[in-house]
This record gives C-alpha cells, structure tokens and sequence, in this order.
C-alpha cells in the first residue's frame, strides 16, 4: 500500500475511533440519569488516571537504568510538593525542569 | 463566534490553560519529529493532530507506520491507547448534561488528557454548568491550536533540539501540576497508589492496555475506600 494513502486512512479511521471514544458516554448520559454509583466513581477518575499516566513518563519502561530515573523521581516529587502548595503549573513546570537540570548537570560532574 | 470571543469565562478558559500548553510543547515537537522520521508529508503531520489530536496515539501511530506494521494493527493499538477517552466521557458526562447537544460534541472533541484534568476542577467547582462549559471550551480551543503549531515545529525544526534538555520531562510535569491538588482525600490517595502499582506492574500488557486497565483498577479502589469511610464515619 501507498504510505501517504495508508497514512490518510490511518488518520480518518483512529480520528473517527477516537472521536467515538471522546463522544461515548457524553452521549449515553445526555438523555438518562447517570447511577448514583458512577457518580461517585468518577469522582476518582482523575487521580487514577493521571496517576497510571504520568508514572511511566517518569520512571521509564520497565528497565530503565537507575541513573536515567533517579534524577526524574526526584525532580516529579518536588513538583509534586510545589503543584500541591502553589496550584500554579507555570512554578510546577518551573521548579521540575530546574530540578532535573541540576540533578542531572551534578550527576555529569561527578562522573 | 464573536459572542463566543467576547464571553469572559471562555477568554479565561484560553489563558488558564496557556501554561500547559506550553507544557505540552515538547510532545507536540515529539509528534512532529516522528512524523517526519516516518516519512510522512506536512498534510499527513497535521491530519495527525489536527484529527487525532492525541500525541500518545500519534507517536504509536507514526513508530508503527515507520515499522511497515499493517493497517489493521496501528488502528487497533491507537484505539486501545485512546480508550482512556471513553472514561474522560463517562466522568465528564454528568456536568454536561445541560448543554446543548452541539456544545457537548464540541467538548467532546476537544477532550484530552490536560482538557479533562483542568476542566474536570472548574465543574465540580463552578454554579453554572454553562460558565464552565465556556471555559473548558476556550481551554480545549487554547490546546488545540498550540498542538497544531507545536506539532509543525517539530516536522520542520524539532531535529535542532538536543536531547539533553529533557524538554519532554514538562510532559509528566504539565500532568503532576494538574493532579497534586486533587490528593487531598483517603480515597483519592488510595485511587493513586493502587492505579501508580497497576500500571507498573502491567507494563508487559500489549497495546498500553496496562494505562486503562491500571485505571479503572484505581478507580474502583477509590470508590471502595469511599464506602469504607462512609461506613466508618457513619458509626
């Protein structure tokens, strides 16, 4: 198969997958009275997620070396501590970045 | 539309979320250069984030496509990879209720992992479904248009970025800021620790199924843990 033709329908078919995706439940719960049950289910919708998401970004796949992941655990619990503090993304971005430059620039000089 | 431009919520809806946009900067530029390495033309990079508009799905879609891997394959991973939407969808559907049927397919388009975090906030916190419908609106508008510029920076420039930045660490960064504060409850920290050990756990899943499974894993511990305390605090 082409590869632009294969990109486009890659494009058109994950975008109107994803699209459905996005829609679904917006949809189904439009018309109907949500569970009293899911109401209180979502209320840990972001916590989990978000949690199962960003934790990988942080330690790495599965095997990462532990140099590679210290400076970056380090640098996500002190953003942590300033996201919880400040509410602020812009000093959370700050504080992190900084965090890893250093960590990393001080694990470059000691060799 | 320019009543829509005017409207204060969703001009604070745009700003608020100008911060994470930047943010997510680095992954857009990811996306770009991954495109690019795949080969792909402008059109295909921007049908890719104009569209998909997911760089999780994006980046799976064009390390796939430079793999040669069959049609079949990359459309199942990609939508396996976005079924976490379908649980923004359900935990997004109670506030929108009251909007019209436009303005929810609106959002729901929009809908992303920042979206969703930043707006999820405003609507436990806002009187009007409307108001903070306006602002997720003006974020999710805000991100759009970031992702598309930052997206076509990485295809045509993104190779001049060294490595060493760890720019795409602001990624995990944009993430923590928007989460932190929700970790204020038993049940809440709960929800996190099991879903953080699940998906760590599970990383050997195919398809990034270990992301969804972790969550809904995290998401029913929270709620277990919120009947516990119920039952605790009701004696």
């Amino acid at each position: 198969m082409d590869g632009a033709l294969k990109l486009g329908l890659v494009v058109a078919i994950v975008g109107a997958l994803n699209c459905l995706s996005r829609l679904s439940f917006i949809a189904i719960f439009a018309r109907r009275r949500v569970p009293s049950l899911l109401v209180r289910a979502f209320r840990y919708v972001p916590a989990a997620m978000l949690t199962a998401l960003v934790l990988p970004m942080v330690v790495g796949a599965p095997v990462a070396p532990m140099a590679a992941t210290w400076p970056k655990a380090c640098a996500a619990i002190l953003a942590g501590v300033v996201a919880f503090r400040t509410h602020s993304t812009l000093k959370t971005l700050a504080a992190g970045m900084v965090a890893l430059w250093l960590l990393q620039a001080g694990l470059r000089a000691i060799g | 539309m320019r009543r829509l431009v005017t409207d204060a919520d969703f001009r604070a809806g745009f700003a608020d979320m100008l911060p994470a946009s930047l943010a997510i900067a680095p992954f857009g530029i990811v996306c770009g250069v991954g495109a690019a390495a795949a080969g792909s033309g402008v059109l295909g990079a921007l049908g890719l984030s104009a569209i998909v508009f997911s760089g999780a799905a994006q980046i799976l879609a064009v390390q796939l496509l430079a793999a040669g891997a069959p049609l079949a394959v990359i459309v199942l991973t990609c939508f396996v990879a976005g079924l976490r939407f379908v649980i923004y969808s359900a935990a997004m559907a109670p506030h929108l209720r009251p909007l019209s049927a436009r303005f929810q397919r609106a959002l729901a388009f929009l809908l992303t992992d920042q979206a969703f975090a930043a707006s999820i906030r405003r609507f436990d916190a806002a009187a009007h479904p409307r108001a903070a419908g306006l602002h997720s609106l003006g974020g999710g508008i805000a991100l759009w248009t970031f992702w598309q510029a930052t997206n076509l920076a990485g295809f045509f420039m993104g190779h001049l970025i060294p490595a060493s930045w760890s720019l795409e660490f602001a990624v995990p960064l944009c993430f923590i800021a928007l989460m932190a504060p929700h970790f204020r409850t038993m049940p809440t920290i709960a929800a996190a620790l099991v879903a953080g050990v699940a998906v760590l756990a599970l990383a050997g899943l195919p398809m990034r199924l270990n992301l969804v499974v972790a969550g809904v894993l995290g998401i029913v511990a929270g709620t277990l843990a919120d009947f516990a305390r119920e039952r605790w605090t009701a004696r």
